[in-house]
């Protein structure tokens, strides 16, 4: 039973474990089910093919190669003894085909069902999942046959629960979160309400309800990465929504310090007839449902947008193997941005540099606050450790970063208020007394926006994985006075990456979707200023 | 003449050969103790979780790791960090740590909670660069450290002896870095 490195039978099993584990679908494509699995450790939900292999029992098989991808496990296969071995975490797990067995470490357990065989694949009963794998993890592992959703591992949820809520007004999503977390949301898909929370955990398992209340016919959830998505699918009969935490006003209180849980509150407004004309919310935000996406009037567009092009001088960036360097290629970019800009949009460019210098970070916000541009853009290539990574990702800044700088902001807020009660009207210039980090705050929606439809048409367009759009403290978008995103173009470490922002076609691609993406939130926003 | 040169070439001899052996007696000892040279009093091991990136850097893989029970706190957070510097045989686990990154000392702040960690320049001069590569280097460490000491609540990065702007040109940690917010 033991195998020694070095010895015959390890030889052979290394050599034969890849052949009989490669990846098929037939047999799942005869049973047409499939298992969700959900993540902690921030890879992708996926998908996995299940198989009813025994027509007397209900049981549903996962073939091993699925099976040791969503636990990392080890793999080992003997052809002549028919024994598969799977080192998951600690544990070593000895599968013999066509019997029942499974040898825990030194200890046989049994399963109710036979490990199979079947085209070309060996099959593993669902139950090993739940009674053998579960218990001995260190991650929790949660199957729930009903749904044919598996979970793995615990992180530290920060969403909680969900409660639907629905009365003659309309139907109230509440959200328990323990911490207070951003979010976006968006009505692009019609009849879907998209609920992005950025740093949000959530167990989909508990957040996904398939049938709904009131105005809401359901529910899904999905973590993605570190952040989480809610899609509210919504009856005809909303007039409009909003969301926010419950108790808004009474959220001075975090001032103090105490960490209470906060419901964040997605109220779907019902249509009446007559139509009160939202009487009951003066001065919330609500939004309108619309038919087509959010379309919005385009009453003054962004006149003038500052384009960044990252690092310079002595700061190389990221140099690529072959010798390119990041700084040269970002501004390479940003040139061409700037004249498309001009000649598509229309619009006004300011640069924060147009040569090989050097320009201090801080430096490169204020050429934007002093031009009065009414966005930023900051163009950059990605890099990494080793060539693998992959993809061009979305940056927005994210709200004061350290609990330090909050609360100094929190205190100055509150020093400016004080003082703007006791002096007289003209009073002005208390913008500087806000810590910049709360100035940049008050673009994040807009910010968040931009970054989401660079995003979307990014991904459409330059055909290279699509990371999504991250919320940082990065520091060249600390002090804007405008909504601002930082692009990470493609890896300079990936040499495939490399050529494609070395090539032309690439290049234009990027730039196409990024006018685009500018056009598209010139329609929605009238510009600040 | 003769004699007297010699005299002299023997007494300078003497003479550097003193600061020789000053020097390797003393230096060792003038200097704050390194990973290698934190004092093992016993054999009782603790173990401990690095974070690592992942190959295609877009999420974390901890490893658990044994590591010698240090005496003091200081001692113990630089054997754990030199874990992450090491780096993981598992190459889906990247350290994101700079070639010759060296963590020269740790300091407690324990009314503010905040830990120090002093690097050699390798952590800004060695950074291959990217925003995904510093996202990770600033993380690894900060995740590693929260992971390991409850206690840690900022995390201060300094390059040998002094606050920088950044390690990369992306992220800011002229500040401490508040190890709850940081993502």
């Amino acid at each position: 039973m033991t195998v020694r490195p070095g010895s015959f039978a390890f030889v052979a099993l290394v050599c034969a474990v890849f052949l009989p584990c490669t990846p098929r679908v037939a047999p799942a494509a005869a049973a047409g089910k499939s298992l969700g699995v959900v993540y902690a450790d921030g890879r992708q939900t996926e998908d996995v093919a299940l198989a009813k292999l025994d027509k007397d029992s209900d049981e549903l098989f996962v073939s091993a190669y699925d099976l040791a991808r969503i636990f990392k496990a080890t793999k080992f296969w003997n052809p002549d003894n028919r024994k598969l071995v799977l080192r998951i975490g600690n544990h070593r797990y000895m599968l013999t085909l066509d019997t029942r067995v499974v040898v825990v470490d030194e200890t046989p357990v049994l399963l109710r069902m036979n490990v199979r065989f079947d085209e070309g694949s060996i099959m593993i009963p669902l139950e090993f999942i739940e009674g053998v794998l579960a218990p001995r993890s260190v991650e929790k592992i949660a199957l729930d046959r009903t749904r044919l959703l598996l979970s793995i591992g615990s992180p530290e949820y920060n969403l909680t629960g969900i409660e639907i809520v629905d009365d003659k007004d309309g139907t109230r999503a509440l959200l328990t979160l323990t911490d207070e977390l951003l979010y976006h949301i968006d009505s692009d898909t019609p009849g879907i309400l998209r609920l992005k929370i950025y740093g949000g955990r959530l167990n989909p398992l508990k957040f996904t309800m398939p049938e709904g209340k009131g105005l809401l016919n359901r529910v899904r959830a999905e973590q993605v990465e570190q952040d989480a998505y809610l899609f509210f699918d919504v009856k005809k009969t909303v007039l409009r929504y909003r969301v926010e935490f419950e108790g808004e006003e009474a959220a001075s209180a975090a001032a103090t310090g105490k960490k209470a849980p906060r419901k964040l509150v997605l109220f779907l407004e019902r249509a009446k007839l007559p139509e009160i004309p939202g009487a009951d919310f003066a001065g919330k935000k609500m939004v309108e449902m619309l038919d087509e996406g959010a379309k919005r009037k385009m009453i003054e567009p962004v006149r003038r947008i500052a384009v960044d092009p990252g690092h310079g001088g002595s700061d190389n960036g990221r140099m690529s193997s072959s010798g390119v360097k990041e700084k040269d290629v970002n501004l390479a970019i940003a040139l061409m941005l700037r004249d498309r800009l001009k000649e598509e949009l229309g619009v006004d460019v300011v640069m924060t540099r147009t040569e090989d210098v050097l320009v201090p970070l801080d430096e490169r916000v204020e050429k934007a606050n002093a031009a009065g541009a009414q966005l930023f853009v900051s163009i950059h290539c990605n890099g990494w450790f080793t060539s693998d990574a992959e993809g061009f990702e979305v940056f927005f800044l994210a709200p004061a970063r350290n609990e330090e700088e909050a609360r100094l902001g929190r205190d100055e807020n509150a020093s400016v208020s004080y003082e703007k009660q006791n002096a007289s009207e003209e009073s002005g210039g208390d913008i500087d007394f806000i810590l910049w980090d709360m100035v940049q705050n008050e673009y994040l929606t807009e910010s968040s926006d931009l970054a989401e439809m660079v995003q979307r048409e990014m991904g459409t367009s330059l055909g290279i994985r699509n990371r999504g759009v991250k919320q940082t403290g990065l520091r060249v978008l600390k002090g804007l006075k405008m909504p601002g995103v930082l692009i990470e173009a493609a890896f300079l470490s990936n040499p495939k990456e490399e050529q494609l922002l070395l090539s032309p076609e690439f290049r234009e691609r990027f730039i196409e979707s990024a006018i685009e993406a500018i056009r598209k939130f010139q329609g929605r926003y009238p510009g600040k200023g | 003449m003769i004699r007297t040169k010699g005299w002299r070439s023997i007494a300078i001899a003497l003479a550097m050969l003193a600061v020789i052996v000053a020097a390797i007696y003393l230096v060792p000892r003038l200097r704050t103790k390194g990973p290698a040279e934190v004092q093992k009093v016993s054999e009782e091991m603790r173990a401990v979780t690095i974070f690592f990136g992942n190959k295609s850097a877009d999420g974390f893989v901890s490893e658990t790791r044994e590591v010698p029970v240090a005496q003091g706190f200081e001692d113990q957070v630089k054997l754990v960090l030199a874990e992450l510097i090491k780096g993981s045989r598992d190459s889906d686990k990247i350290s994101a740590m700079p070639d010759s990154t060296a963590l020269i000392q740790v300091f407690w702040v324990e009314d503010t909670q905040t830990l120090v960690l002093d690097f050699n320049n390798a952590l800004v001069a060695n950074h291959p660069g990217g925003s995904a590569g510093e996202y990770y280097t600033i993380s690894n460490v900060v995740k590693t450290v929260s992971a390991n000491f409850p206690q840690v609540a900022r995390v201060q990065f300094l390059v040998e002896g002094n606050q920088v702007e950044s390690i990369a040109g992306h992220y800011a940690v002229d500040k401490p870095i508040d190890v709850k917010k940081w993502r």
